[in-house]
């Protein structure tokens, strides 16, 4: 019985140090991968657009809120969400719509309106409207924070209730049985 | 048996109403900031919740160092509580993180140092949970677990610095002793932060006050159930 105690526990703390180590090697590899690959978001106003003969987007520039220059280069791939004056948001890929990005990029440099660019190593993923800047539209991510921080609370005091019911039954019963 | 989860606790009274002062400076009273607008009042509940998955990973392993030093019962109870909670806690810095990111950075999770080892933290609590749950009860297991715990707390500096030894996208200190002059709170920000962290300090050890009853509670409930398995042996033999 021991020894099948022993074999048991052995196993337990064999799959706790691996399922820790794997977890560990997960996180440093993300570290790595982030360190090596991952460029924070650029937010900040269209200084700068070029483009070919054809009149297609090849180059634009941003300068944030310090006033450093950023420079992105375009790839088929790059996403664009970007507004017009009125709202109405034009959403495409820089395969799709080449010379309408550009003209977009002008548009927004004219108006000075911000916008928010991923990128890695110099190339933008994605060109998209700062709307999250807005006042009234990032309401929505407070009020989820407030959900998710309420609901976690609240399950657990309930899981405390409930664990304390068990307790309670199961010491009334056992003092019961016990004849104390 | 006493009621543990009591409603009625001074510490859930005073966190209630200190909560509820908070909620007030947070929505009402404190100027919205100019550049993030609503969202950066995420700041006045994503950094008390993060102080206090720090905080607990630090009674985790202060309790775990005492209770390799006195073997004595309620040091191991009050890791476990810590470690409960502390779980909760992570966990909301970790949501309320990647909330926040959305709108501010465009992504959810960037995967720098800073979130990387908020997130080795989360797993250190769930390891040593995870730990104490598949090992059979026993003083082998407290004594595991208490070695998982003190080293547990290595992690905890590295968070504290991470975002000024690893300039990324998470913003540098606000707050303590490394806080950066140039990047600390206005004395406005800084007093809403500052009640908003007492309330969930407050909620923190009101909360491993209960957890650490209810795991009392368990105990007592092993102990009875051996002293009864005992009493039918004797009336056995």
């Amino acid at each position: 019985m021991s020894n099948v105690t022993n074999t048991a526990i052995r196993v337990v703390a064999l799959r706790i140090a691996l399922a820790m180590i794997l977890a560990f090697a997960v996180s440093i590899s993300l570290t790595q991968i982030s360190s090596a690959e991952h460029t924070p978001p650029v937010n900040g106003i269209v200084v700068g657009v070029e483009t070919d003969d054809d009149g297609a987007l090849t180059r634009f520039a941003v300068s944030d809120s310090t006033g450093t220059i950023h420079t992105f280069t375009i790839f088929k791939g790059t996403e664009y969400g970007l507004e017009n004056q009125a709202g109405d948001r034009w959403v495409s890929i820089q395969e799709a719509e080449p010379s309408e990005a550009a003209r977009r990029l002008r548009d927004h440099r004219e108006r000075f309106a911000p916008i928010t660019v991923t990128s890695e190593n110099g190339t933008a993923f994605s060109v998209v409207e700062r709307e999250e800047g807005k006042l009234e539209t990032n309401l929505g991510y407070l009020f989820a924070v407030f959900a998710v921080t309420w609901a976690l609370f609240f399950a657990y005091v309930l899981y405390l209730g409930r664990k304390q019911r068990v307790l309670q039954h199961e010491i009334a019963r056992l003092k019961g049985a016990s004849g104390k | 048996m006493n009621k543990i989860l009591d409603l009625l606790d001074p510490l859930l009274i005073l966190s209630a109403t200190l909560m509820g002062v908070a909620l007030y400076l947070i929505f009402i009273w404190v100027p919205t900031e100019t550049n993030q607008g609503a969202v950066q009042r995420i700041l006045y509940f994503h950094v008390p919740v993060a102080w206090g998955s720090m905080l607990g990973i630090f009674v985790v392993s202060g309790s775990s160092f005492m209770y390799l030093l006195k073997k004595n019962e309620k040091w191991d109870r009050l890791a476990v509580a810590s470690a409960e909670v502390g779980l909760i806690f992570g966990g909301m810095m970790l949501l309320s993180g990647m909330i926040w990111a959305r709108p501010v950075w465009a992504v959810w999770w960037t995967g720098e140092a800073k979130l990387t080892t908020a997130l080795i933290l989360f797993f250190i609590y769930v390891a040593y949970l995870m730990f104490r749950s598949y090992f059979p009860p026993g003083a082998q297991r407290q004594r595991l677990a208490a070695i998982i715990g003190v080293i547990g707390a290595i992690d905890t500096p590295i968070i504290y610095f991470a975002a000024n030894l690893w300039s990324q996208a998470h913003p540098p200190l606000i707050t303590g002793p490394a806080a950066d002059a140039e990047s600390t709170l206005g004395s406005d920000l800084g007093t809403v932060l500052l009640v908003s962290t007492l309330a969930f300090t407050f909620l923190f050890i009101f909360m491993v006050q209960t957890r650490y009853k209810i795991r009392k509670s368990e105990d007592d409930v092993v102990e009875l159930k051996r002293a009864s398995s005992a009493s039918a042996m004797t009336g056995v033999n």
